[in-house]
């Protein structure tokens, strides 16, 4: 029996952080795709927002979740959502421009039924377990999809496993130069489980805000695209990276900064070399 | 013959990094409170205890290591696919791992401490500033000595995974030899330094954890000064062990019985080392602590 220890006062419902996070994800996933259509890579970009959408909409579902008190550290949270996401990730990469909408669906499933099994064979019995494991393996395919598509320029299974080395001015076909074939997929495994986890992880506490922990989803999400920007040098135009990089760092300037002042508000000082306050009673 | 002994050197001086890679990893966590010990930093404040200790709640070490270490081997692996020499790679790969990991910090502990305003707990800038800097500092040694780990691996020993998951795995690695080996000098010794030497920690005692040093008040500079005396070099020496046995017997044995000999070796030295905790702990317990009698066998 578990007993739900925190609600969600005020604030951005759920559903509405749920349907914004899932429509934006997918959306950025498929702006990606005028790279194909315009024949550059100028809007791999577009992947980096998609997976900064998708974490922040994780770190809300995470904070759903983890209401319950389920025994467990939030982190894990993080790498079921990854490890479920993967694998619909990497299945959906075969069906073309379909790709985003088959990984959504197929992580819907995977989730279902990792729900299913911790609830009922498991016997953890929490509420919310089903829909939430569901979201975390879509948020986990829609994230890693978005770096793939940033990293590579491309959400598509032969541009992800081909690539090339250069060797005294030939190029050759190589699949260790390429996105999977290098585990530059692991790294954004890492960098995505990482980031859904640690709004919730540094923000728990009595005290709590909405506005707050979003806001380091957003930093968080930034945060990680910017080293996958500079990750995407090696696959694409210096141009393409470029942007990437820019558009990461602005993003994470400003969420940083807005981060800074929502705990300056929230704090209950902000002392400067100073010793422990006194308490009364202490 | 010749391999061999080229193996052989790769693996003494893998060892030697993962030694280093252990210390600094072990004294930057407990600089930051990651890992068991931050349940006391954070239950601290509720109990009325207010502190200056940094605290640093990114995720448990494993996971955490695993991200930097994996993020620096990626960026290495690129910077390398670029044509830039591996050595210059490594630190630029390293060093743009440390800025994540420096964010994360910052965010952890801001994000933390305003979630406890209700128990009057300050965020203190200066803790945030002195301290940031030292665990990025500790954590660069950390990522670039096991990033070089991995980069020996693959490149010098012909290993067939690629560089960001061998930096995953061995990251993961590096996390939880810290986490394991050098956290009770931290969480069970210099937090309660005021209780019983043995003695656990009662529920009354929950959250009393030390905040006052020698002179002043303490911070968690002093902390990683007292766990990098005994439990950086515990952990730096679980880590080397873990590399230098691990690379040894794939190197020496590997060509018996088509792989099987490197796992045959492998589970002989499981074994020996279960035998030498076993022995350890009993020892342990008959000499300190105010355990009357050790244990019964097997509990």
């Amino acid at each position: 029996m578990t007993v739900k220890v925190e609600v969600v006062e005020g604030g951005i419902p759920h559903n509405t952080i749920m349907a914004a996070g899932l429509v934006a994800s997918v959306i950025f996933i498929y702006l990606t795709y005028a790279n194909v259509l315009t024949g550059t890579q100028l809007f791999s970009f577009f992947g980096g927002l998609a997976a900064v959408a998708a974490i922040t909409w994780g770190s809300h579902t995470i904070k759903h979740l983890c209401s319950y008190g389920i025994g467990t550290g939030v982190p894990s949270a993080g790498m079921m959502a990854f490890g479920s996401g993967v694998i619909a990730m990497l299945f959906a990469t075969k069906f073309g421009v379909a790709s985003p909408i088959v990984a959504v669906v197929l992580a819907a499933i995977i989730g279902a039924v990792l729900g299913f099994l911790s609830n009922n064979v498991l016997n953890m019995r929490i509420p919310v377990m089903i829909q939430s494991l569901t979201e975390m393996a879509i948020i986990g395919a829609l994230v890693l999809m978005g770096f793939a598509a940033m990293i590579s320029g491309s959400f598509e299974f032969n541009p992800l496993t081909a690539g090339s080395v250069t060797i005294l001015g030939l190029s050759l076909p190589s699949y260790q130069a390429s996105f999977i074939g290098s585990s530059l997929i692991a790294v954004a495994f890492m960098l995505g489980g990482i980031a859904v986890q640690h709004p919730f992880n540094a923000c728990l506490g009595p005290n709590w805000t909405q506005d707050r922990m979003l806001t380091l989803a957003q930093e968080c999400g930034f945060l990680s695209m910017i080293t996958a920007a500079v990750m995407s040098m090696v696959f694409l135009s210096f141009s393409a990276a470029l942007v990437s990089v820019i558009v990461a760092l602005v993003g994470w300037y400003y969420t940083y900064t807005k981060y800074i002042e929502l705990s300056k508000r929230d704090a209950a000082a902000w002392l400067d070399a100073k010793p422990i306050p006194e308490l009364e009673g202490h | 013959m010749e391999s061999i002994v080229f193996g052989i050197g790769i693996t003494a001086l893998a060892g030697a990094l993962a030694t280093v890679a252990g210390a600094a990893e072990n004294t930057e966590s407990d600089i930051g409170s990651q890992g068991d010990p931050n349940s006391q930093v954070q239950l601290a404040p509720q109990m009325g205890y207010i502190h200056r200790i940094f605290n640093k709640a990114i995720a448990g070490e494993p996971p955490a290591y695993g991200l930097w270490v994996a993020l620096g081997a990626g960026l290495a692996w690129a910077f390398m696919a670029m044509q830039i020499n591996p050595i210059l790679a490594i630190v630029l790969g390293s060093a743009l791992a440390v800025f994540v990991q420096g964010v994360y910090a910052t965010t952890a502990y801001l994000g933390r401490i305003a979630s406890l305003s209700k128990f009057g707990q300050p965020v203190f800038i200066d803790v945030l500033k002195s301290m940031t800097t030292v665990t990025m500092a500790h954590a660069f040694v950390a990522i670039f000595t096991t990033v070089t780990i991995c980069h020996l691996i693959n490149a010098a020993l012909g290993h067939p995974f690629p560089l960001p998951l061998l930096g995953l795995v061995w990251g993961i690695a590096l996390g939880a030899a810290g986490s394991a080996t050098g956290n009770p000098f931290y969480g069970k010794e210099r937090q309660y330094q005021t209780q019983k030497f043995g003695a656990g920690v009662p529920i009354a005692a929950s959250g009393n954890i030390v905040r006052y040093a020698e002179a002043g008040e303490r911070n968690s500079l002093d902390n990683g000064w007292f766990s990098a005396k005994l439990g950086g070099p515990a952990s730096g020496l679980c880590f080397g062990l873990i590399v230098f046995l691990e690379l040894w017997r794939t190197v020496i044995f590997e060509k018996i019985g088509a792989g099987w000999g490197a796992i045959v070796v492998g589970i002989i030295i499981i074994l020996v080392f279960t035998v030498i905790d076993r022995y350890i702990e009993v020892w342990a317990r008959k000499n300190y602590g105010p355990y009357g009698e050790p244990a019964k066998e097997g509990s």
